[in-house]
């Protein structure tokens, strides 16, 4: 692995993905696409109103349908929960626009939204609470019995001395950022189809981030074993942080199968999209930052309020994200985080592409945008003089053993003219530079970041690789194929990819926090290694050699030295499954980062062993009549460690950047009364082709020792720097300091018009 | 009321009996089992269900099947074979333009009408073809980049 780039022969080069042909032509498989015999359509009733009492649920007329073959309400789940503070089924409270309250399966979709038409529930109306300020009030109501207030969670975390580092500044600015709320808007909806028709045997077919999450969640909840429950994940049809685990669609179409005994699907409208799984919540920061006269960055105080909506789901996990990462981006001697989820009654909220920490780089990179104008510096050389280096361990102890910030910064000013174009651009037209990092995997989730795979050779010299992690559409089943080709010394297209199904694929945590390429890329690595020591055995006795000195190189094994004697892989292949002792090869790897645990009381860990990092130059025109911005171009640098598949690693820039610029410019859940006042691609305005920008993607390798190849994450890393860079941006093109996102035409318009007074 | 309808899709006629309010869609996948057609938004915004009538490309699930009598109607499964690829079909392989792959079937349609009818489209061309078809994974760029490169050949 100390090879130099160039030396590879899979590695690095520009590979189409594997699933392309089936994709492209249409016979990729996903969830809607599987029918199963006896197979029953489900709906769920949802409530009407943000809050409120039930008072009485009439199932008589649904269930005298013909055609309807089970109904359920809380009655049939038993007490279930879905996450720490829900029903699956609301007992006697609503608490949101859509909240789940019954659901019925028939034979087919018009009678399941008839029969779900049919049951009668009467609710007595309560006034909700809308915002984090009404939640917050000293007088509110707990929205939850089980509570005395509105806070969900709160975290605070202190490194280093702030008090210390604020006394010792030159200067301190505060501001207040504030993000509104955003919507995955993947274009396969939530799917569910479930056969519990056996009570000890739940196959659950659906789109996921992570098979082991959703499996140990379901199996535990509904009382069976982990070998009980099978979770076959087809083509995802994206995933964008949000569709991590089990939500209750999952449980429902459980719940409605083992009832009617017959397998169930459930396929959400564009409505429950927008309503009830939506992506980002609101988010208000208030940013207290201190420099010294020169530029030195050294302390910055957070307070974030979050709208976590009805329940609390996953986000008590990006509240701790935002506190452990705000000071792992620039040096600074010291922080302070305080962070609160605010339970209202808006529809509860997810992860979105870039996992809550896009809000958090937004507010700090322009407001140190704003402290290097006050001070006269300039905001790329503010960037560089603060970056962190290769060998810095953060206050909280990230520890970077590889680190291009600098790099990507240096990188992107050049290509993108930035000394050429910074404050010499006419009227109406500005540039700005965000820079993000991200870390690789790690522990945080779980105590430990397993994945593991399986690589079993077949007679013609070819491969099978056995995952559990899923593709969602970022290609890393092609990388994981590229990194195993490298590794045997055979061609990518020996190679073919199982996965998704957990009967047979190993375990793996799965593609979340950007571990894919990382975690599962080692274990691929270390299951190859294993399959080439099992082939290293038969090609030793042929040559009379030992076997730690065979060679795999180019579909050729031969001894050290003499590569005259070389045989073909396929040959060796062959010579092991049919020798005497009839010997099976599987390479067998697993990976577990020996990185440090989080200390829950003082977060102060190496959580993961590789961090990315990224700078990005944007350069925007706004049109002055209209308030519209349009991003004319960006100029990305990513420091990805290596490039395994060069063609992937744009793909996940293109991507990053186009769906930043939506978050940035665009998109917003205009929210009144609880509901999503714009629930439809046409009215939840996202970028399409004519707002695509021009892109210079400039990829940085530092080639991480940890990494496999030297590989880190490209999953989310760029995305992080996208939302400052273009709102620094627009900043530099109006002279109005940008604190809200999206930056759209009406909160343009106002910035010009109070500017102009 | 079902009615009896003689359907033409990529060549082979079916006859479906089918009730009145049943879209395009809706049989495509549902009677005939050709599932490369992709249920997206069901109400016109995605632009995944797409597919060619008469030259054109049509939106699948704003199509009643009824209003399909007589027409000849592709779908994605239409346009090639296991054995050779449409040429945009190779050239959203290769230029990197599939990622999820959802929503590629109906961006391959569309581009496919696109260059039947005009064979070197323009860059604003392409994008006004593709205007209505959304891609959360790639930010279109090497759509575009592909179906210009598809056009070349």
């Amino acid at each position: 692995m100390a090879k130099k780039a160039g030396h590879y022969t899979v590695v690095g080069t520009r590979q189409p993905r594997l699933d392309g042909a089936l994709k492209a032509s249409g016979r990729a498989e996903f969830t809607d696409d599987v029918v199963l015999p006896g197979m029953l359509r489900g709906k769920i009733v949802r409530s009407p109103i943000p809050s409120g009492k039930i008072l009485n649920i009439d199932t008589s007329k649904a269930e005298r349908l013909p055609g309807v073959r089970a109904v359920i309400t809380y009655k049939d789940t038993n007490g279930l929960m879905s996450g720490s503070d829900k029903f699956l089924l609301c007992e006697n409270m609503v608490h949101f626009f859509g909240d789940e309250v019954a659901a019925v399966a028939a034979v087919d979709e018009d009678t399941a939204l008839e029969a779900a038409e049919l049951i009668a529930v009467d609710y007595e109306p309560l006034p909700p609470l809308l915002s984090m300020e009404e939640a917050m009030a000293a007088q509110a109501p707990a929205l939850h019995d089980f509570m005395t207030d509105n806070i969900a969670d709160e975290v605070t975390m202190s490194f280093g001395d702030p008090d210390q580092a604020f006394a010792e500044s030159d200067y301190i600015r505060e501001d207040e950022f504030s993000v509104q709320p955003t919507h995955s808007a993947f274009s396969e909806h939530h799917i569910v189809l479930a056969d519990f028709s056996l009570p000890d045997r739940l196959t659950v077919w659906t789109p996921i981030q992570s098979s082991a999450i959703i499996k140990s969640s379901m199996a535990s909840n509904l009382g069976l074993t982990d070998s009980s429950v099978r979770i076959v994940n087809l083509h995802t049809g994206g995933a964008f942080c949000g569709r991590g685990g089990d939500k209750p669609h999952h449980y429902i179409a459980a719940l409605l199968s083992r009832k009617a005994g017959r397998p169930v699907k459930i396929m959400c409208t564009a409505d429950e999209e927008f309503l009830v799984y939506r992506g980002g919540g609101k988010y208000k920061f208030k940013l207290r930052t201190g420099v010294k006269k020169d530029g030195t960055l050294m302390v910055m105080d957070a307070d974030l309020v979050h709208d976590c909506g009805a329940y609390m789901e996953t986000q008590f996990i990006l509240l701790r994200f935002v506190g452990s990462n705000m000071q792992a981006l620039y040096k600074m001697n010291a922080s302070r985080y305080l962070g609160k989820l605010i339970y209202t009654n808006n529809p509860p909220y997810f992860f979105h592409h870039g996992a809550g920490l896009v809000a958090m780089r937004f507010a700090i990179d322009s407001q140190l945008n704003l402290i290097a104008g006050e001070l006269g510096i300039d905001p790329v050389d503010f960037r560089f003089k603060n970056a962190v280096e290769k060998g810095y361990i953060t206050p909280a102890k990230f520890t970077y053993a590889s680190c291009g910030l600098k790099e990507c910064i240096t990188k992107a000013a050049r290509k993108a003219g930035w000394k050429k174009k910074y404050g010499k651009l006419p009227a109406y037209r500005g540039i700005g530079i965000g820079c993000g990092m991200l870390r690789s995997g790690g522990k945080g989730m779980y105590d430990h970041d397993n994945s593991s795979v399986f690589i079993k050779l077949e007679e013609a010299g070819k491969a099978a690789l056995f995952t559990g992690l899923p593709d969602m559409g970022q290609g890393s089943h092609t990388t994981m194929a590229i990194i195993a080709a490298e590794t045997l010394g055979i061609r990518i297209e020996d190679i073919k990819v199982v996965a998704g199904d957990t009967d047979v694929t190993p375990y793996d945590v799965g593609a979340i926090s950007q571990r894919g390429t990382f975690t599962t890329g080692n274990a691929t690595i270390n299951a190859a290694l294993d399959a080439k020591r099992q082939l290293a055995k038969t090609a030793a006795e042929k040559f009379g050699v030992k076997p730690a000195v065979i060679i795999f190189q180019d579909r050729k094994v031969y001894p050290k030295g003499s590569p005259e004697k070389a045989v073909s892989f396929e040959d060796i292949v062959y010579a092991t499954l049919h020798s005497d002792e009839g010997r099976y090869v599987m390479g067998r790897g697993f990976y577990n980062p020996p990185s440090g645990q989080s200390d829950m009381s003082k977060y102060e860990a190496n959580t993961a062993l590789a961090y990315s990092f990224g700078a990005q130059i944007a350069e925007v025109e706004v049109d002055p009549e209209t308030g519209m911005v349009k991003l004319l171009r960006m100029t990305v640098a990513h420091d990805v460690g290596r490039a395994i598949n060069v063609l992937g690693v744009e793909g996940q820039l293109d991507g990053q950047v186009f769906s930043g610029m939506g978050q940035t410019l665009f998109e917003e859940c205009v929210m009144e009364g609880g509901q999503v006042l714009n629930p439809s691609l046409l009215d939840y305005k996202l970028p399409r082709p004519f707002e695509v920008p021009e892109i210079e993607r400039i990829i940085v390798e530092t080639s991480d020792p940890y990494g496999p190849f030297g590989a880190k994450e490209v999953g989310q890393g760029p995305i992080q720097c996208t939302s400052q860079a273009i709102a620094n941006a627009v900043s530099n093109a109006i002279g109005v300091p940008i604190k809200e996102l999206p930056i759209t035409p009406e909160r343009v318009l106002k910035a010009i018009r109070e500017k102009a007074g | 009321m079902k009615q009896i309808l003689s359907l033409t899709v990529n060549n082979d006629t079916y006859e479906v009996a089918v009730s009145p309010w049943r879209t395009l869609l809706d049989v495509l996948r549902d009677d005939l089992g050709l599932m490369g057609t992709k249920r997206g938004c069901g109400s016109g915004t995605c632009g995944v269900c797409t597919v060619i009538i008469d030259g054109r490309a049509i939106l699948s699930c704003l199509t009643l099947a009824l209003e399909c009598a007589g027409k000849s109607i592709t779908t994605i499964e239409g346009i090639s074979s296991p054995e050779s690829l449409h040429p945009i079909q190779k050239s959203f392989i290769e230029n990197g333009a599939v990622q999820c792959g959802f929503c590629t079937p109906g961006i391959v349609m569309t581009s496919k009408a696109l260059l039947d009818e005009k064979p070197q489209p323009n860059d604003d061309e392409i994008k006004e073809a593709l205007a209505g078809t959304f891609c959360r994974c790639t930010g279109h760029i090497k759509i575009m980049e592909a179906v210009k490169k598809a056009s070349k050949q």
